[in-house]
């Protein structure tokens, strides 16, 4: 029986392409990204509550602590450094201008996250951006602010 | 934490993973991992390898045949979410699939894996128990198929052998006259429940006829209130009556967020919450 406690993957990270990389079996794909320099996905909670290690994996929003890098072989992903696009400027201006964060420990998956709520193209109430930020914890804000940006986000990109 | 030691193993079809299982008695399924993942992180559990079946093609599958719903195994929360014929056959899966999770787990957790993973607090697998589903699974000897009702034996335990993984779920669609409503208390939307309820319900000239009450997050797996519905439906709701009998027919267990008398104070009023809303 083989019994593998490394493995050996390829993929891409923000349009860089990475091939055989021996990684741990236990290693999370967090863990994993910031060992290669994408240290603006946070790691915290490590049990999929808190939310800052969010990232985007061919396509879709995940969270980077509950996916083992051997899982990634093969994967598009890109973190919240991969994103030159209008778009997340006009995100981030919001959030600066909203005062939506304060130590910024929550917020490269608070960008990840309104990402996903920008792309799923329709109107949200307040409370329905509460809902999809739900799984994204802030200790600092209180939230008011992060809703106040995310929902001007949504009306000037729509 | 980080997760302990553990060898990979990535399947190169179904037949590969259930013969691979069948010979190291420690080694665990890996699908959408959402639910595993946190478990290995906090140290919960200690397989000696993950065999990963998420890449396996053919288990995704959701299809509308014999009048019942198939979802495969490894649809993910968010591809049942936005599916065209779930939405039209059982519109309430949409309902309780926005109460798991959030948006970037439910990418990624799968039905199957949900079913499988039996953790008390989550929502499908009462919804399958309500649903009277029926459970599909893939093992040496072949298929076995598996009533809901029957396939929960404890705490994360099922009767799911050794040599066999389970392959996908059917539904067999309500009657008319049939309703599944659904309610449960959390501290943050899409959080684990303090306590929830499926209850399916049939009417005939607007009052019950049959009632399932199946609760979630109140014992060691979906708890069926047999006696309780009864009561219901003779006497209706009142709410030391249905408490009294709760109390007395299921076992509750408490957790870090609710003692046992929380959950069946929420249990209780859960039942009126649910039936409020048939009235709608």
């Amino acid at each position: 029986m083989p019994d593998k406690r490394n493995v050996s993957i390829s993929f891409t990270v923000n349009g860089e392409q990475f091939d055989d990389l021996t990684v741990s079996a236990r290693q999370h794909l967090g863990d994993l990204l910031r060992s290669q320099g994408f240290t603006g996905t946070h790691i915290g909670c490590e049990q999929g509550a808190c939310g800052a290690c969010t990232i985007e994996m061919d396509g879709k929003a995940v969270r980077s602590c509950l996916i083992l890098s051997s899982q990634a072989n093969g994967s598009n992903i890109k973190t919240v450094e991969g994103y030159d696009e209008p778009f997340m400027k006009i995100i981030k201006d919001n959030f600066l201008k909203h005062n939506a964060l304060q130590c910024g420990f929550c917020s490269p998956g608070m960008l990840m996250t309104t990402k996903e709520i920008i792309s799923k193209k329709k109107k949200f109430t307040r409370e329905e951006i509460r809902a999809e930020i739900s799984g994204n914890y802030c200790r600092c804000t209180g939230y008011q602010s992060i809703v106040d940006a995310i929902e001007e986000s949504i009306e000037n990109i729509h | 934490m980080k997760a302990p030691d553990f060898s990979y193993y990535e399947a190169k079809s179904i037949d590969d993973a259930i013969k691979f299982k069948s010979e190291d008695d420690e080694a665990v399924f890996l699908a959408g991992g959402q639910s595993l993942i946190p478990a290995l992180n906090m140290r919960l559990s200690t397989p000696s390898c993950l065999i990963d079946i998420s890449k396996l093609s053919d288990l995704s599958l959701i299809k509308f045949e014999n009048n019942s719903l198939y979802i495969g195994a490894l649809a993910t929360h968010s591809e049942v979410l936005n599916n065209n014929i779930v939405n039209e056959k059982i519109p309430v899966l949409k309902n309780i699939l926005k109460m798991v999770a959030h948006s970037a787990i439910r990418n990624k957790g799968t039905h199957g894996g949900s079913i499988a993973y039996a953790d008390p607090a989550a929502e499908l697998p009462a919804f399958a128990v309500a649903m009277n589903a029926e459970i599909v699974l893939s093992g040496l000897k072949g298929k076995r198929i598996v009533a809901a009702n029957d396939f929960y034996l404890g705490l994360f335990e099922t009767d799911i052998m050794p040599d066999e993984m389970l392959i996908g779920i059917n539904y067999p669609c309500l009657k008319n006259n049939e309703y599944i409503v659904f309610d449960e208390v959390c501290r943050r939307h899409g959080d684990y429940a303090m306590a929830g309820l499926i209850a399916r319900v049939e009417l005939e000239n607007n009052n019950i006829k049959e009632l399932k009450l199946v609760f979630f997050a109140t014992g060691d797996r979906p708890d069926i209130a047999y006696e309780t519905a009864k009561i219901i439906i003779n006497e209706g709701y009142d709410y030391l009556l249905t408490k009294k009998s709760l109390n007395s027919e299921l076992e509750f267990a408490g957790d870090l967020n609710s003692s046992p008398a929380m959950k069946l104070h929420l249990a209780t009023i859960l039942i009126n919450k649910a039936l409020k809303k048939l009235e709608k």
